[in-house]
């Protein structure tokens, strides 16, 4: 799992990094995680008026493009702990695939396994198999195609 | 009711195409993925949904309301020098299997023109067959409780931090 950690993390200059604030609430902060090769954690820089405490953790590295396409993203579950000064520790325990990382087959793989989820929670309320109305979504997806651009693309 | 946020904060909430969305596991975890949010300022509240080949989001909120949305990418955005903000809230996630657009025209709208190739996914009977799953969706709403906010973006100064009562 490190070693899917490691290298998944190069491709990522500032992943999300999120906590629990002291009220209970995830707190998330962008990050620059250095790995620590020996002990196989994470070490981050948290200014003092982070409100994140230790406990269960997650680091979340996700990107696209311009158009919002080009969609990668990968999270890590783990553990937060302080390691003095404003360094923490974040020691990882899963590594969690999202999209656009594990290629055409890993796609496939996610798209299968979300249609079984999905019959899963349609049966376990005894709900029928709804149908889409694609029509409507096409003359939508047509009206769409004629307007300008939210604003410029940079 | 109108939100007494700055007004570069507002604009994040609406043209940033996406933000960190985190929800809290059973055993405690805060999750974080991707998510695309609509804000609504009529209520100060934002709008979000899931599928339900990815119900986790939803099964978490009703265990436990307590959410964020950190919005700092602003990649597509066309903002200049954006602020980056943390909104923390509380959030709600009927039980409910949306299939239809209706009452969610401007939203769906906004995301084909911001995502044109998301279109793929209707292309033909295959793909409509492959992905209906994507299109069974469940309502997210998140009633913000603190707004934190870093001017320029940079994470690495203390935020200005707006609490819920002066939130709406």
């Amino acid at each position: 799992m490190w070693a899917e950690v490691r290298r998944h993390l190069r491709g990522f200059s500032s992943p999300v990094l999120t906590g629990l604030d002291v009220d209970g609430y995830p707190f998330s902060i962008r990050c620059s995680p250095e790995p620590d090769e020996a002990q196989q954690v994470l070490r981050v820089h948290l200014p003092g008026w982070a409100r994140i405490r230790l406990g269960p953790a997650s680091l979340l590295c996700h990107g696209h493009n311009q158009l919002l396409w080009n969609l990668r993203s990968f999270m890590v579950r783990g553990t937060l702990e302080p390691a003095g000064s404003e360094t923490w520790l974040f020691r990882p325990t899963r590594f969690v695939p999202g999209i656009g990382i594990s290629g055409l087959a890993g796609m496939v793989r996610f798209a299968f396994a979300k249609r079984r989820t999905a019959r899963r929670y349609l049966e376990r309320r005894g709900l029928p198999r709804p149908t889409i109305d694609w029509a409507q979504l096409k003359a939508l997806q047509a009206r769409a195609r004629h307007q300008s651009p939210p604003h410029p693309v940079r | 009711m109108k939100v007494p946020i700055p007004a570069e904060v507002e604009a994040v909430f609406r043209e940033f195409r996406t933000c960190e969305f985190s929800t809290l596991a059973s055993d405690g975890t805060p999750i974080t993925w991707p998510m695309l949010p609509f804000f609504r300022g009529s209520t100060g509240q934002f709008m979000t949904t899931t599928s339900i080949g990815l119900p986790d989001k939803a099964f978490n909120i009703r265990r436990n309301p307590r959410v964020s949305l950190l919005f700092s990418d602003p990649t597509g955005s066309g903002l200049f020098d954006p602020p980056a903000v943390l909104v923390q809230g509380d959030a709600v996630a009927p039980d409910e299997v949306k299939t239809s657009i209706g009452g969610f025209e401007n939203e769906v709208m906004l995301v084909y023109r911001r995502q044109p190739a998301g279109t793929m996914y209707t292309s033909n009977p295959a793909m409509r067959w492959f992905s209906d799953w994507y299109f069974m969706r469940l309502e997210i709403t998140v009633t913000p409780r603190r707004i934190l906010f870093w001017e320029h973006g940079d994470l690495s100064t203390a935020p200005t931090v707006v609490e819920a009562i002066h939130v709406g």
